[in-house]
């Protein structure tokens, strides 16, 4: 149960990060040169292996037992939570759908209204461009599957669902960019944030002494409360948007 | 660095402070039943509301925005 719920979140998070990062730097590499928006890209991700290198053993060597759950716990709650809050207010109407395709159009027109260097010279705004956004993605890929990962028996399935995460990213990439206009992305993020919010529950409570009645299954009825409770305030939330909306001017 | 910030804290402080708050509670009550039964059994429970109603806060300032 939990190796399953654990490669599904660390699967959905990573995917939906790495989509975000492929469409900053499908847009450099259409409206610049290709050659710089890989450079910029291949540097993030160095830096993010780097980082992912430090963080992950750090994490696991330097704190234990119930302090390291405990830690854990609330690094899945500040992401999965951020995760949630943003989907309730877009499946409620109050924010707009998440979409890569939209982010992309939107790098690529930023980018056309500045002009390329001469050929020959390095075109250092496209390289800035992907490397930042490939930079800042990855290390919420790296913060996450080493949160997901640092728990007894957590690397493997968090490991396994960042290589699955990783594969369909590449596979996305190389069809580029039709598939991002047809993903539900809005529904998938809001899927991350139950997940995510799911987990840091369950160890939050463990690393503060909690002895799960149901032991892994409590994570199936936690997530079961975290669904109907947001689908109750997204439903209230777009109840009061569509009564403001009949309250004549 | 206001980009790092967003990426671990997200776009609202209500939403991080609502988590310290939240699980600081949830150790003080810890510490107040020293280790008894009914918080090992029901701790989770509290846990989960006290979580819920960070989200709910931020959720519904966002929304008055």
């Amino acid at each position: 149960m939990a190796f399953l719920l654990t490669m599904l979140g660390a699967a959905l998070a990573c995917g939906l990060e790495m989509l975000e990062a492929l469409a900053i730097v499908l847009a450099v590499a259409a409206t610049r040169r290709p050659r710089d928006a890989v450079l910029g890209a291949l540097a993030a991700l160095v830096a993010c292996v780097a980082i992912g290198a430090v963080v992950g053993p750090a994490l696991i060597g330097r704190v234990a037992g119930e302090p390291l759950r405990l830690v854990i716990g609330v690094a899945l709650l500040l992401f999965g939570l951020e995760w949630l809050r943003k989907a309730i207010l877009r499946l409620a109407g109050r924010r707009a759908r998440s979409s890569s395709f939209a982010e992309f159009v939107a790098e690529r027109e930023a980018l056309e209204a500045e002009a390329p260097p001469p050929p020959g010279q390095p075109d250092w705004p496209a390289r800035v461009v992907a490397f930042k956004g490939v930079l800042l993605e990855g290390i919420e890929v790296v913060l996450i599957v080493a949160a997901l990962g640092a728990r007894p028996g957590g690397a493997a399935p968090a490991f396994a669902g960042a290589a699955v995460a990783l594969a369909a990213t590449v596979g996305v990439g190389l069809v580029l960019h039709r598939p991002l206009q047809r993903l539900p992305e809005t529904e998938l993020k809001y899927l991350v944030g139950l997940v995510l919010t799911t987990f840091g529950t369950f160890f939050a409570a463990e690393g503060l002494g909690v002895s799960w009645p149901l032991g892994d299954a409590a994570l199936l009825v936690l997530l079961a409360f975290y669904v109907l409770a947001s689908q109750l305030m997204a439903a209230a939330l777009a109840r009061g948007r569509g009564a403001a909306a009949e309250v004549p001017a | 660095m206001r980009a790092l910030r967003k990426l671990v804290l997200g776009e609202t402080w209500a939403l991080p402070v609502g988590v310290v708050l939240a699980v600081g509670a949830a150790a003080l009550l810890r510490a107040a039943s020293g280790d008894a039964a009914w918080w090992r059994d029901a701790g989770g429970a509290i846990l989960a509301l006290l979580v819920l109603g960070a989200l709910a806060y931020s959720v519904y300032s966002s929304a008055r925005r």
